[in-house]
C-alpha cells in the first residue's frame, strides 16, 4: 500500500463542455436510523460515462435508486435538463428519460426476452377480456433493438431464467434502451460476469455513450473496468462525495486510496 | 458476428427446458392415461359413455374452483377461503331466492359479485397489512363458515327444487346442438390462432404452420369431437361442463394473450421487478383474488344446482373439507406451481380430471373413501415434487 493520501487533492469540479442531462445536488436519504446519503451529488453529461465508486455501504446504490425513482430523496436538488424534477416513482424516472439496469437485473425468469423487454410498457390493443398484447409488434421492436446491440442471435422466446449471466445482463441493458432514454444507470453491470463477458458489456456501454446517452455506472471493478471503460469517476464515502477524477488521468491505486482514505473515527461521527 | 436476419433459427432446447414449457403437461397426461388404463382393467363400466359423462360432470366443480385458484397461485399467493366463499355465496343466493323471492337471474350474479368482493378484501388485507395470504384467508374462511351457518334456517337447509336453479345441472345440449357447440368452439380457437398468425406474417416474423396452426386446431378439434361423441352417446353436453369449458377458454385467453395475464406471471416470479417495471402489483394481486372468489361462487352455483339445495355441507362443510383440498390439489397436480409464476390454463382441467378419475374409478372398484384420500394425497406430493425437479433441471429459480 502506498501511503499517499489523495483524498482532498482532486476534489475540484471538472470543466464540462455541455449542460448536464441530470444534476443531483446535496441529496439526503435515511432509512430509519441509517443515514445512507449525507449530501451526495452527481451530474450526468451527454456522451459521458461516469463511474460511482466507493466501499460497501457508501451509498452508491441508494444514490442511483433515488435517481431512478425507486427511493424518494428526503431532501436535495434534483434537476433534469436544468429544470427541477419531481421524481418519486420508477415511472416518473422513465418518463423523464432515465432508464435503469439494476444490480439484480430485475428480470422475470419465467418470461422470455420480448416479455421482459416490454414489461410494464407492452404495446396493446383492446379486446373483450382486457388489453391484448400486440406480440408480433413487440417482437419486431425487440429484434430491432437486439440487432442494433449486436445481440441478434439471442433467443427471444426462451425464458430468460434459462440463459447465461452475460445474456441476461445484455437483455437487461437492451430493455433499458428500448424506449430511447437520455440517461442509463447501471448498478454493478459486470459484477457477476466473466472477463470476456464484462468486456462485451463495456463495449456495449461505450456504444450507448457514443450515441449521446449519459451513462452512470456503479462498479467495484476499479482496476479493469472503472479506469479503462469510463470517462469520469466519482468517489463516494459515507453517503457523500469524497473525490472526483478523470478516468484517463488516474490509476486504480489512486481511486482506491480515495475510497479508503481519511476514514478516521472523526468522519464516522459526522 | 454473422449477419442477423429477422428469422434467426431458434436454438435446440433441452428436454428439461421443454418439460418446463411446451411439455409441462406431459407428466400429468401420462398419469391420467395410466389411471384410465388401470381403472378400465378393474371395471367394465369405467369406459362406458355413461360413466365417462359422470366423471366429467363430477370433475367440474373442483375444476372450476381450481381454475379460479390458479390466478392466486400464479401471483405466488394462496386463498384458503375459496371453499368457504363457495359455501357462503351459494347459501346466500339460496336464501335470497327462497326466503326473499329474488329471481335466480338476480341472485346468482349477486353471489358471483359478492364472491369477488370477498376475494378482493383478503387481497387488500394482504397488500396493506402484509399478513401472509395463507393466514388471512384461513381466518376469513372460518369466519365465512360461521356466517354460512347463521344464514341457514332452522332446518339447516334450503331446497332449490322448483326455483329454476336446478336447471343448470339438469340442462344438457345433445345431438346436433352438441356438434354446433363443438363447431363454435373450434371456430373460435381457429380464428384466434389464424389472426395471430396473420399478424406475425404481416410483421415479417416466422410462423411454423405445423406447430403453430395445424397441430393446435386439429388437436383441439379431435379431442373435442371425441368428448362430444362420448357425451352424445349418453345425454349430451351437461351445462356445467360447458360452463367449465367456457371458463377455461376465457381463462386461457386472459393468461396467454392479455397484459393482465402476463402481469400475473411477472408478479408471481419477481414482484419487485414487476413493481420497478411500473406494474401496480397490489392491484394485480387484488384482481387475482377477486377472480378466484368470483369463480368459487360460480362453482358454488353449479354445486348447489347439482345437489338441489344448500346447507351446512355447501362449500365442503366447515373448514372447506375435501372440496378445498381437492381444489388446491387439482391446480397443483395439473401443473400450477405453488412457488408462483408457472402454470397454464389446462392445469385446472387436467388436475380436476385426475382427481375425478381417482374418485370415480375407486368408487367403481368398491374401494372405501380412505383409499381415495390416500391416493389423492400422494398424487399431490408427487406433483409438487415434479414441479421442484423441473425447476432444478432447468435452473429456473422462482425468486
Ligand atoms: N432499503 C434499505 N433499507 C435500509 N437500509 C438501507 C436500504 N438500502 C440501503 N441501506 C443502507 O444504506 C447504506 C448505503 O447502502 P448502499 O446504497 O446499498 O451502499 P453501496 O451500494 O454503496 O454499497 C447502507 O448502510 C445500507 O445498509
Ligand atoms: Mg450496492
Amino acid at each position: 500500500m502506498t501511503a499517499t493520501d489523495s483524498g482532498g487533492l482532486e476534489n475540484k469540479s471538472l470543466p464540462q463542455k455541455s449542460v448536464p442531462l441530470v444534476s443531483m445536488r446535496n441529496i439526503q436519504k435515511s432509512f430509519g436510523s441509517v443515514h445512507a446519503l449525507r449530501g451526495a451529488s452527481v451530474d450526468v453529461y451527454p456522451g459521458e460515462i461516469v463511474a460511482l465508486v466507493g466501499d460497501n455501504g457508501a451509498g452508491k446504490s441508494t444514490l442511483v435508486k433515488v435517481m431512478a425513482g425507486v427511493h424518494a430523496a428526503d431532501s436535495g436538488d434534483f434537476e433534469i435538463d436544468s429544470k427541477p424534477a419531481n421524481i418519486r416513482t420508477p415511472a416518473d424516472a422513465t418518463a423523464h428519460g432515465i432508464a435503469t439496469v439494476y444490480q439484480d437485473l430485475a428480470l422475470c425468469n419465467n418470461l422470455d426476452a420480448v416479455q421482459n423487454l416490454f414489461l410494464g410498457r407492452e404495446l396493446t390493443g383492446s379486446s373483450l377480456f382486457g388489453r391484448r398484447i400486440r406480440r408480433a409488434e413487440c417482437e419486431v421492436r425487440a429484434r430491432e433493438v437486439m440487432t442494433r446491440m449486436r445481440l441478434g442471435n439471442l433467443s427471444l422466446t426462451r425464458p430468460v431464467g434459462a440463459m447465461s449471466g452475460g445474456q441476461r445482463q445484455n437483455i437487461a441493458i437492451a430493455r433499458s434502451i428500448l424506449w430511447t432514454p437520455k440517461v442509463v444507470i447501471l448498478d454493478e453491470p459486470t459484477a457477476a460476469l466473466s472477463h470476456s463477458a464484462a468486456q462485451q458489456v463495456a463495449d456495449l456501454i461505450r456504444g450507448l455513450a457514443d450515441d449521446g446517452l449519459g451513462i452512470v455506472i456503479v462498479s467495484h471493478d476499479i482496476h479493469h473496468f472503472v479506469v479503462n471503460a469510463t470517462d469520469r469517476i466519482e468517489v463516494m464515502r459515507l453517503g457523500a462525495n469524497a473525490a472526483s477524477f478523470r478516468s484517463k488521468d488516474v490509476t486504480g491505486e489512486m481511486v482506491v486510496n480515495a475510497m479508503v482514505g481519511g476514514n478516521e473515527g472523526v468522519n464516522l461521527a459526522g | 458476428m454473422a449477419s442477423i436476419s429477422t428469422t434467426a433459427a431458434p436454438k435446440r432446447r433441452t428436454f428439461g427446458e421443454l418439460l418446463s414449457s411446451d411439455l409441462r403437461a406431459l407428466p400429468v397426461v401420462i398419469a391420467l392415461i395410466a389411471l384410465w388404463i388401470f381403472f378400465s382393467t378393474q371395471s367394465d363400466i369405467f369406459l362406458t359413455p355413461r360413466n365417462l359423462s359422470n366423471l366429467l360432470q363430477q370433475s367440474t366443480v373442483v375444476g372450476i374452483m381450481a381454475l379460479g385458484l390458479m390466478f392466486v397461485l400464479l401471483v405466488k399467493e394462496i386463498d384458503l377461503s375459496i371453499a368457504a366463499i363457495h359455501g357462503v355465496t351459494s347459501v346466500l343466493s339460496a336464501k335470497l331466492i327462497v326466503d326473499y323471492g329474488f329471481s335466480p337471474w338476480l341472485a346468482l350474479p349477486a353471489a358471483i359479485l359478492i364472491g369477488a368482493a370477498i376475494g378482493s378484501c383478503s387481497a387488500r388485507w394482504v397488500n396493506w397489512v402484509g399478513v401472509p395470504s395463507f393466514v388471512v384467508t384461513l381466518g376469513l374462511g372460518l369466519a365465512l363458515n360461521g356466517i354460512q351457518l347463521l344464514l341457514l334456517p332452522a332446518t339447516a337447509r334450503y331446497g332449490l327444487m322448483g326455483t329454476g336453479v336446478e336447471y343448470i345441472a339438469q340442462t344438457t345440449i345433445d345431438g346436433m346442438g352438441a356438434w354446433m357447440t363443438w363447431l363454435i368452439g373450434v371456430a373460435l380457437l381457429a380464428s384466434l390462432i389464424l389472426s395471430g398468425v396473420a399478424r406475425r406474417r404481416r410483421a415479417g416474423l416466422e410462423v411454423s404452420t405445423l406447430h403453430g396452426v395445424v397441430l393446435p386446431i386439429a388437436g383441439a378439434g379431435v379431442l373435442g369431437a371425441i368428448v362430444v361423441l362420448v357425451l352424445n352417446a349418453n345425454q349430451g353436453i351437461p351445462l356445467p361442463v360447458l360452463i367449465f369449458v367456457s371458463l377455461l377458454g376465457i381463462g386461457g385467453y386472459v393468461l396467454n394473450e392479455t397484459q393482465f395475464g402476463l402481469y400475473l406471471y411477472a408478479v408471481g416470479n419477481n414482484d419487485e421487478a414487476a413493481r420497478r417495471a411500473g406494474i401496480r402489483v397490489p392491484l394485480i394481486r387484488m384482481a387475482a383474488f377477486a377472480i378466484a372468489g368470483g369463480i368459487a361462487a360460480v362453482a358454488g352455483i353449479v354445486a348447489s344446482s347439482r345437489t338441489l339445495g344448500v346447507g351446512v355441507f355447501s362449500g365442503g362443510g366447515v373448514g372447506g373439507g375435501t372440496l378445498l383440498l381437492e381444489s388446491i390439489a387439482a391446480a397443483v397436480i395439473g401443473g400450477v406451481s405453488l412457488f408462483g409464476g408457472r402454470g397454464a390454463i389446462h392445469a385446472a382441467l387436467l388436475g380436476a380430471l385426475v382427481i375425478g378419475t381417482v374418485q370415480n374409478g375407486l368408487n367403481l372398484m368398491g374401494v372405501e373413501n380412505e383409499v381415495r384420500l390416500i391416493v389423492t394425497g400422494l398424487l399431490l406430493v408427487l406433483a409438487v415434487s415434479i414441479d421442484k425437479i423441473i425447476e432444478k433441471l432447468t435452473g429456473q429459480q422462482s425468486f
